[in-house]
C-alpha cells in the first residue's frame, strides 16, 4: 500500500510539471502585457478590458500588468520563446528588436485604414520601420530640464523669456553660473549608471543630433555636432557649476526640491505635478513632503542650443506593438487591432495624457481631451512648443541599422560618456572612438564626416 | 546441453529486474525526469542554438557564425574585456573570501557551542536575504556624494570622496569590496565543520611540542581542511564566473565597461538585443572555461587529498 502511495505521489510530482492550465474556450482571448504607463494605467485597462468585453461578447481580455523594471526583461522572454503577449507596450527604440526577431506584425494589414489615419504621421514613424508600421503610439514623450523657477526668477533670470525663445549654452552656462553657491549645484542631471545616455540623447537635440540617421540614412553621431556636444559636456563637468559625482536618478529632482540644485535633468512637463503636491504637503505640514524640501514653483525649460544649431528638443514615443505568437492567426490578429485601436484612442488615451501633462498623438484623443485647471500656462506652452520641435526618425531605416546602432550605442558610446562624465577621457578621446567604431560598424561611406 | 540451457537461464536472471529494482527506478524518475527538463534539456538546446541565428519562428542555421563572432579579436569585441574583467574579479575575490572565510571560521571555533551559533548566524544572515535587496544597500553605502557613508568614512581620515561606482579606477573595486564583505555564510559553516573534525591530538602533540597559533593553523588546520578549501575554491570559481547580479543592478556594467561581466554580456545579447545564438554561443564557451578552470583545480590541489 505503501508503495502505491509513493508511486501515485511520484506521478503526481511527475504530472505536475507537465500540467498546462489550458481549457477549452470558444472565446478569442487578445493578451495585453503593459507597465503603469500612467500611475493609473492598470486600473484604467481593466475598467476599459469591461467595457471592451460587455461590446464584443465573442472577445476576452487578458491583461499582464507588469513593472516598468521587469517589463522589457519579460516581453522579449515570452517573444523568444513563441509566446509573446498578442499587444505589448514598447518605446520605440526597441522596435527594431522586435522586427529582427520576426515577432512584429504589420498593423496595416489588419486595421481599418481610416482609424489608422486617426494617428500622426509623425509619432507613427516612430512605430513603423521600413514604411511598415508596427504599432500604434500611445504619446510622445518629450526629455528636456527642469527649474527651480522661484529661483531664477529671484536671480533676475527671465524664465519666461527662456521657456519662449529658446537659448543657446553660453546663456545656459552664465545661468547656472549665477544659480551656484557653496550650497548648490546650477545644474544637476542624473548621470549614474545608464541615465548617463539621457544627457546624450537631451542635449545632442541641442547640437543637431536628433535622430541616430540623417535623412541620407547616414549615422549622424561621427559629426562633428557630436565633438561639440562632448567638448559642451566635458566644460559643464568641469566648471564646478554640477557635481562631479554620480547622481542617482531618484536624487535629481530631489536636490532641486531641496534647493541643492536650481536646473535638473531630464525633466518632463508632468514634474510640475510633483512640484505643486509638494507644494501643498508642506502647506498642509502632514509629514509628506520631500524632507528639507522647500516651497517653489516649477518651470519646464528647452534645452540649450549648440554651435548654432537649430532649436531642437529629443522626444520618443512610446507605444503598443502587436506580436506574433503560437497561437496568430489572421481572424486573430484583426480582433487584436480592434483592442488595441481602442485603448490607444479616444477619451482612454485623453484621460491617459491628463496624467502625464502631455498632448493626445491621435485626433479622436485630442478631441476627447479636457485639460484639468490649475496647470501653469507658461509650462504648458513650453511643453507644446518642444513637442512641435520634435523630429521624427527618418524613413528607410532598417531593422539592422537600427539593431547595429542600438548596440553601439549600448556598448560603445554610454561606456564612454560615462567615462567623460567622471572626468577620466577627454571629448576628443571619446569622439575618436566613437568614429572608429561606427566606421567598424557601418562603413566610413555610411558615416557623416563634418557638420550636420 | 543442459549446460546451454543454465547458461540462458543464469543471463535471464541477470537481466531480469526483480521488484525492488523497479521501484528504485520508480523513485529516481522523478529526479531524472527533473534533472532531464531543467538541466539536460537546456543544456543541449543551448548548444543547438549556438549554431542558429535563432528565431521564435523560422531559425537559420549558420554553423559557427556566432563562435566566430564572439571570438573576433577587435578592440570593440566586448567578449574579451568582459572575460578579463571577469576573470580579475574572480582572481581577487575567491582567495580572499576562502582566506577571509577560514580565519573566521578559525577565530569562531575556541568559542562555546551557543556562541559560535550566533556568530554562524550573523555570518549566514546576508545568505537568506534577497540579493537584490542587499544591492540597494550597497547603492546607498556607494552614494558618490561627499554625504554618501562610505565617502563620510573616509572623509574622517581626510580621505577626498570617492565616486565609488561611476569612475573606472574605483567600479570593479567596489564590486570587490562588496562580495568580500557580504557573502561567507556557507564557506564560514562548512570550514567550521571541516575543523570540528580534525582530531584534538594533533594539537596536544604540537602543545608539546610547543607549538604557537601560528604554527598550528600553518602545520596541522591548513592541510587537514584542504579537501574542505579544493571544494569552495571550486565552487567559489564556477560562482565567481557566472557573476551577474551585482554588475547588473550595481554598475549595469559600467562605467567605460570596466564592470560588464560574461555573465551580464551574454545577458544582454539574450534578452536586450534579442540575439539567443550569440548568448547560446558565449554561455557555452563560458562552461567549457568553466570546466578548464575547474579540472585544472582538481589536478593541481587535488593530488593529495582524499575524499
Amino acid at each position: 500500500m505503501k508503495k502505491i502511495i509513493s508511486m501515485l505521489l511520484v506521478c503526481v510530482m511527475v504530472l505536475g510539471l507537465f500540467a498546462m492550465g489550458a481549457s477549452a474556450e470558444s472565446k478569442d482571448t487578445i493578451v495585453v502585457m503593459a507597465p503603469p504607463v500612467t500611475g493609473g494605467y492598470l486600473e484604467k485597462l481593466e475598467t476599459w478590458k469591461a467595457d471592451f468585453e460587455a461590446e464584443h461578447p465573442n472577445l476576452t481580455i487578458e491583461i499582464i500588468g507588469t513593472s516598468w523594471d521587469e517589463h522589457n526583461g519579460k516581453l522579449s522572454t515570452m517573444a523568444q520563446a513563441g509566446e509573446a503577449p498578442d499587444i505589448a507596450e514598447i518605446s520605440s527604440g526597441a522596435l527594431g528588436t522586435f522586427v529582427e526577431m520576426g515577432v512584429a506584425i504589420d498593423i496595416a494589414k489588419y486595421m481599418d485604414a481610416d482609424r489608422l489615419a486617426d494617428y500622426d504621421e509623425g509619432a507613427l514613424k516612430y512605430m513603423s520601420l521600413e514604411g511598415t508600421t508596427y504599432g500604434l503610439p500611445l504619446y510622445l514623450t518629450i526629455q528636456s530640464i527642469g527649474a527651480n523657477k522661484t529661483m531664477m526668477e529671484e536671480l533676475g533670470i527671465d524664465v519666461k523669456k527662456i521657456q519662449q525663445e529658446g537659448w543657446t549654452y553660453e546663456e545656459f552656462v552664465d545661468v547656472i553660473k549665477k544659480g551656484t553657491t557653496d550650497k548648490c549645484y546650477g545644474f544637476v542631471f542624473a548621470n549614474a549608471g545608464v541615465t548617463a545616455s539621457d544627457m546624450l540623447y537631451m542635449f545632442g537635440a541641442g547640437a543637431g543630433l536628433s535622430n541616430t540617421f540623417t535623412p541620407e540614412l547616414k549615422y549622424a553621431f561621427t559629426s562633428e555636432n557630436m565633438l561639440t556636444l562632448l567638448n559642451s559636456v566635458e566644460e559643464m563637468t568641469k566648471s564646478g557649476y554640477m557635481p562631479n559625482f554620480g547622481v542617482e536618478a531618484g536624487q535629481r529632482m530631489v536636490m532641486c526640491q531641496t534647493g541643492n540644485a536650481m536646473i535638473f535633468g531630464k525633466a518632463m512637463p508632468l514634474f510640475e505635478n510633483n512640484f505643486r503636491k509638494n507644494n501643498a504637503a508642506l502647506e498642509a505640514n502632514d509629514g509628506t513632503a520631500v524632507e528639507n524640501s522647500m516651497k517653489m514653483d516649477y518651470a519646464f525649460l528647452p534645452v540649450p542650443t549648440m554651435d548654432g544649431c537649430q532649436e531642437s528638443c529629443y522626444g520618443t514615443v512610446d507605444g503598443l506593438v502587436a506580436l506574433r505568437n503560437n497561437k496568430t492567426t489572421d481572424e486573430h490578429l484583426k480582433n487584436v487591432l480592434l483592442f488595441m485601436d481602442y485603448i490607444c484612442s479616444g477619451d482612454r488615451i485623453a484621460s491617459c495624457m491628463n496624467e502625464l501633462y502631455l498632448e493626445p498623438v491621435c485626433q479622436t484623443g485630442r478631441d476627447a481631451l479636457v485639460l484639468p485647471e490649475g496647470r501653469d500656462a507658461d509650462n504648458l506652452a513650453t511643453a507644446g512648443r518642444c513637442i512641435a520641435m520634435v523630429q521624427a526618425p527618418p524613413e528607410g531605416v532598417t531593422a539592422e541599422m537600427s539593431a547595429t546602432a542600438k548596440k553601439l550605442m549600448d556598448e560603445q558610446i554610454i561606456p564612454k560618456f560615462q567615462a567623460l562624465l567622471a572626468g577620466e577621457i577627454t571629448a576628443q578621446d571619446m569622439y575618436d572612438h566613437i568614429v572608429e567604431a561606427a566606421h567598424d560598424a557601418f562603413g566610413a561611406e555610411n558615416c557623416v564626416s563634418g557638420k550636420i | 546441453m543442459n549446460g546451454t540451457k543454465e547458461k540462458q537461464r543464469r543471463v535471464c536472471s541477470r537481466l531480469r529486474l526483480t521488484n525492488d529494482d523497479l521501484w528504485g527506478y520508480v523513485f529516481i524518475a522523478a529526479a531524472m525526469v527533473i534533472f532531464c527538463m531543467f538541466t539536460l534539456y537546456p543544456v543541449i538546446s543551448a548548444i543547438y542554438t549556438s549554431f542558429l541565428k535563432y528565431k521564435p519562428f523560422g531559425s537559420q542555421y549558420i554553423g559557427l557564425k556566432n563562435y566566430a563572432d564572439t571570438l573576433k579579436f577587435s578592440k570593440f569585441n566586448l567578449f574579451y574585456k568582459a572575460a578579463y574583467n571577469t576573470l580579475l574579479y574572480t582572481v581577487v575575490v575567491v582567495p580572499l573570501s576562502l582566506l577571509l572565510s577560514f580565519a573566521i571560521a578559525v577565530m569562531i571555533l575556541p568559542f562555546q557551542k551557543k556562541v559560535q551559533s550566533v556568530f554562524k548566524a550573523m555570518y549566514y544572515l546576508p545568505g537568506i536575504a534577497s540579493g537584490v535587496a542587499l544591492s540597494v544597500v550597497w547603492l546607498w553605502l556607494y552614494d558618490s556624494s561627499p554625504d554618501g557613508i562610505f565617502n563620510r568614512l573616509l572623509g574622517f581620515f581626510g580621505v577626498p570622496a570617492q565616486n565609488w561606482l561611476s569612475s573606472t579606477k574605483t567600479s570593479m573595486l567596489s564590486l570587490m569590496i562588496m562580495a568580500l564583505l557580504s557573502s561567507h555564510g556557507v564557506r564560514v559553516i562548512t570550514y567550521i565543520a571541516a575543523l570540528l573534525g580534525i582530531d584534538n591530538s594533533y594539537f596536544e602533540a604540537a602543545e608539546l611540542d610547543g607549538a604557537t597559533f601560528f604554527q598550528k593553523v600553518h602545520f596541522i588546520v591548513w592541510p587537514l581542511v584542504k579537501p574542505t578549501t579544493l571544494f569552495l575554491l571550486i565552487t567559489g570559481v564556477i560562482g565567481s564566473f557566472q557573476v551577474f547580479m551585482n554588475a547588473y543592478i550595481m554598475t549595469g556594467g559600467g562605467p567605460d565597461n570596466s564592470t560588464t561581466m560574461i555573465g551580464l554580456l551574454i545577458y544582454r545579447n539574450a534578452f536586450e538585443r534579442g540575439e539567443y545564438g550569440l548568448a547560446c554561443a558565449q554561455a557555452i564557451l563560458l562552461t567549457i572555461a568553466i570546466a578548464l578552470m575547474s579540472l585544472f583545480q582538481f589536478k593541481a590541489m587535488g593530488v593529495d587529498v582524499e575524499y
